[in-house]
């Protein structure tokens, strides 16, 4: 039924195609493969190549209008055969990568696609050594090509996740390419927010290509790559920062500005500190969460241990989890967290402690958080008191390596002290905090010594120059008497005899 | 007590035959001529000598000469040993202040051409004394085995490798291998408590003695003093008191010095680190490194360092010899070109000395 549609548009785009257009003759190609039976012939009748009047022999060569085989398919004709390895994408680039002739068929494709492809992790040399790991092809397939855009194109985005998995979950495929590489994305990505609206039929959400990219797919480390550490946030925000993508689910899209603002931005985007958390290390790569987490509101911990191991113990852990209240977050906020100062600490109006405790409401915890902050302001003017002593005893040139190595302890144990605030118990904070008041007292003695030895020094110059000025003048005076002596006498003392 | 004291003086001159000596001292005149200033710097020298010897024995005590200890055992002399601050500052800035004083001397025995005869022996043994003064300094630069230290002798040791033919051999006796390590600086140590010392003591008695004997040379056309015929002081003791006077303001002004500027002690050396921006050498060596800076790479078939080292050992022995280059002099005949030799020297060593300190 479809053959001879198949025909009547081959010969139809013949007579109009820029390419072909020499000829009305009936595609011999087509004419004699359909008599075979070929499935290609009948995937390629919905092919978009077929549809602008791209014949087989425009991809495979010879002679389309030539009825006896041998000529048609003859070398002399240019017949290519079944391509293999990078000839295939070699045939598609010689089209798809030609500005000139994209713009004849109509079409406002990108032409750098097969440079992407090069560049790209898929680019390089497979295991046969003998062409790239991917061709066109893989992903478009050969004969069935559909606008990207289509349903049923194998890159949609209903059908990319399928299409990328076919390698990515084959263990023993991805083994010979990249063992490091898990191989359950697909199966982690359906857990996840986009995995599931994607597996119900949203071809809105993100899949492999929006994150990953299309044809220049770069492995995670590469700093190019859309998904290395500081490209994440933005590439991300392509999406959740999109109004007009964002609208329908009803998400917020200010998750990127906060970010990029907080603590974690500032020190990933501006100072590329990697050790900082870009969108997936608390929202996870492929799967909704990461590995280990029993909830995102629980994610700080992986990386504040301390903190989070302090919390957990604390009367807060229980009291938070009856409110339905998240852990770090009700105090810290999520995607704007500031660099927490002792300002966060206390009973004072911008303290987060004041939120919920009052000296009517939970005054437990009201004079818990007002002696907290009481005693860290302490330590902090005494390190800080310590410090410009040590600065005033450095500028007077005085050696104070000891008490300055000191003062690093006490800088230490406030770090300390703002961890050992997350135990809420009054009794262990104060314990640390009076350690380092103790050193920061130490070092103040010390550099208040040094100080001190500093005027003794000058008070000691002072007096021996003074000794010393005494016997010079001394010294002097004795000289002019005794070269005046023999002048008196008659004689010069500097003599001339 | 006068009496104790004069019991005491009889007692030793009953051995000892003081009468002789001071007889000999009673005798003993130094010329007075409008150059007698320049006298005092032989001095002043002197007692420098004499607190580095005193200052670097008491410092003796504690240091330790070891790439692991070096620096730690100074840190511990500056916080810890009672004085010891004042001490180290002291033995660095007299350090400094000693070859200033040689330089002073050796200039004002050059202009006044006091190196004519009979007093060659004192000028060769003097010049000898004020090259083994910058072995002092250059070997007493590491000692404290810091940053700049650690850099500055390497530059210096590199600097003496690029004499053709004995510089490879003479590079790796100085750093005791290829590279400036701990035993470059147990070397350095062994010179600079030891060897130096012994051979310097030996040229200082032998320097002093010269100019006990021959009395002060005095300057082409001003003789006379020692004859009677021109003005003249007493050795002793006006001469003595107003070297004294000298010493007790030298010793003030160190003292200043070390209080108000104390001598820093850096970073510890560290192998691995890369050379810090703008090492320079002390001083005295400044207007060398600066010149082989200006030297192109290469000289016509000659390689520019090379050749600039080469150029400054001709000159320090053309220096060196002067005594018997200069024949005007010693038949007593003014040279100008001997002035002119020298006032270059000086502009030329002040010059591209601040040029060093600047660039």
């Amino acid at each position: 039924m479809r053959i001879p549609v198949l025909s009547a548009i081959l010969a139809l785009s013949a007579t109009f195609s820029p390419v072909l257009g020499q000829s009305v003759r009936p595609d011999q190609c087509l004419e004699c493969h359909q008599a075979l039976g070929d499935p290609p012939v009948e995937l390629f009748a919905n092919d978009v190549h077929l549809q602008k009047g791209i014949s087989c022999a425009d991809c495979h060569g010879g002679d389309p209008t030539q009825e006896d085989m041998e000529e048609s398919m003859s070398s002399k004709a240019g017949f290519r055969g079944v391509m293999k390895g990078d000839d295939i994408s070699a045939v598609c680039g010689s089209c798809h990568s030609s500005t000139e002739t994209m713009r004849r068929f109509g079409s406002r494709l990108s032409t750098d696609q097969f440079a992407l492809l090069e560049l790209s992790v898929h680019g390089q040399q497979g295991v046969s050594g003998e062409a790239s790991i991917l061709q066109c092809t893989s992903c478009h397939s050969a004969h069935g090509v559909v606008p990207v855009d289509h349903p049923s194109s194998r890159v949609y985005p209903l059908n990319i996740v399928a299409t990328c998995s076919a390698c990515h979950s084959n263990a023993s495929y991805m083994q010979r390419y990249n063992p490091a590489l898990p191989v359950d994305q697909l199966d982690k990505y359906r857990t996840s927010v986009h995995g599931k609206r994607n597996g119900k039929g949203d071809p809105n959400v993100a899949e492999c290509a929006s994150c990953h990219g299309g044809h220049d797919v770069r492995p995670a480390g590469d700093v190019k790559s859309r998904v290395y550490a500081t490209n994440i946030p933005a590439m991300c925000a392509e999406c959740h920062g999109d109004e007009g993508t964002m609208g329908p689910y009803g998400i917020a899209t200010d998750q990127y500005e906060e970010f990029r603002q907080s603590v974690h931005g500032v020190a990933l985007l501006e100072k590329a500190d990697l050790a900082a958390p870009a969108c997936n290390d608390c929202h996870g790569n492929h799967g909704a969460i990461p590995p280990g987490v029993a909830s995102i509101s629980k994610v700080c911990g992986t990386c504040h241990v301390l903190n989070a191991d302090l919390f957990a113990q604390s009367p807060h852990e229980l009291g938070f989890a009856e409110l339905g209240l998240p852990e770090c977050e009700t105090c810290h906020g999520n995607h704007a967290i500031i660099a927490a100062t002792d300002q966060l600490l206390g009973v004072d109006e911008e303290a987060v402690c004041s939120q919920c405790h009052s000296e009517t409401d939970r005054p437990e915890g009201y004079a818990v958080a007002h002696m907290m902050r009481q005693l860290i302001d302490s330590l902090e003017t005494e390190t800080e008191t310590a410090g410009l002593l040590i600065e005033e005893a450095e500028q007077k040139g005085m050696e104070v390596t000891e008490p300055k190595y000191k003062l690093r302890e006490a800088r230490q144990v406030r770090f300390e002290s703002r961890t050992m605030v997350h135990s809420f118990d009054g009794e262990q904070f104060t314990e640390v905090v009076e350690k380092g008041l103790k050193t920061a007292s130490d070092v103040k003695q010390e550099a208040a010594a040094a100080i001190g030895e500093y005027h003794y020094r000058r008070t000691g110059l002072g007096v021996a120059t003074l000794i010393i000025t005494i016997l010079a003048i001394s010294l002097y005076l004795y000289l002019r008497k005794i070269e005046k002596r023999p002048r008196e006498r008659g004689h010069a003392g500097t003599s001339t005899q | 007590m006068r009496e104790i004291f004069k019991r005491a003086y009889d007692w030793i001159d009953e051995r000892a035959k003081l009468g002789d000596l001071v007889d000999y001292m009673g005798k003993k005149y130094v010329p007075i001529n409008r150059h007698s200033v320049w006298y005092y710097f032989g001095g002043v020298s002197l007692f420098l000598f004499i607190i580095q010897v005193v200052t670097g024995i008491m410092l003796l005590l504690y240091y330790k000469g070891s790439e692991e200890l070096a620096f730690e055992s100074i840190h511990f002399i500056m916080s810890k040993v009672e004085f010891g601050w004042l001490i180290r500052s002291i033995h660095s800035w007299a350090a400094n202040l000693f070859i200033l004083a040689a330089m002073i001397h050796m200039f004002s025995v050059f202009f006044t051409k006091s190196y004519r005869k009979p007093r060659e022996m004192t000028w060769l043994t003097g010049m000898f004394m004020f090259f083994l003064a910058l072995g002092f300094g250059f070997s007493g630069y590491l000692l404290p085995w810091n940053e700049l230290a650690f850099f500055a002798t390497k530059v210096g040791t590199d600097i003496a490798g690029a004499l053709p033919f004995i510089g490879e051999p003479l590079l790796v006796f100085l750093r005791g291998g290829e590279d400036v390590t701990g035993a470059t600086l147990s070397r350095f140590f062994g010179f600079h408590v030891a060897v130096l010392p012994g051979i310097f003591t030996v040229l200082l008695g032998i320097h002093l003695l010269l100019v006990q004997r021959q009395g002060m040379s005095e300057p082409i056309g001003e003789e006379g003093a020692e004859k009677g015929e021109s003005k003249r002081m007493p050795f002793f003791p006006n001469f003595i008191l107003r070297d004294l006077l000298l010493w007790l303001l030298v010793l003030n002004l160190l003292a200043i010095l070390a209080v108000v500027f104390p001598w820093e002690l850096g970073q510890k050396a560290d192998l691995f680190a890369s050379a810090p921006a703008g090492i320079k050498p002390e001083w005295y060596f400044l207007y060398m490194f600066q010149t082989l800076k200006y030297i192109p790479a290469r000289v016509l078939i000659v390689d520019g360092e090379v050749l600039g080292v080469l150029v400054f050992a001709l000159a320090g022995v053309l220096w060196t010899m002067v005594p018997f280059l200069d024949r005007k002099s010693q038949r007593g005949e003014k040279n100008k070109l001997i002035d002119y030799i020298g006032i270059f020297a000086v502009v030329y060593i002040v010059v591209f000395t601040i040029l060093g300190w600047l660039f």
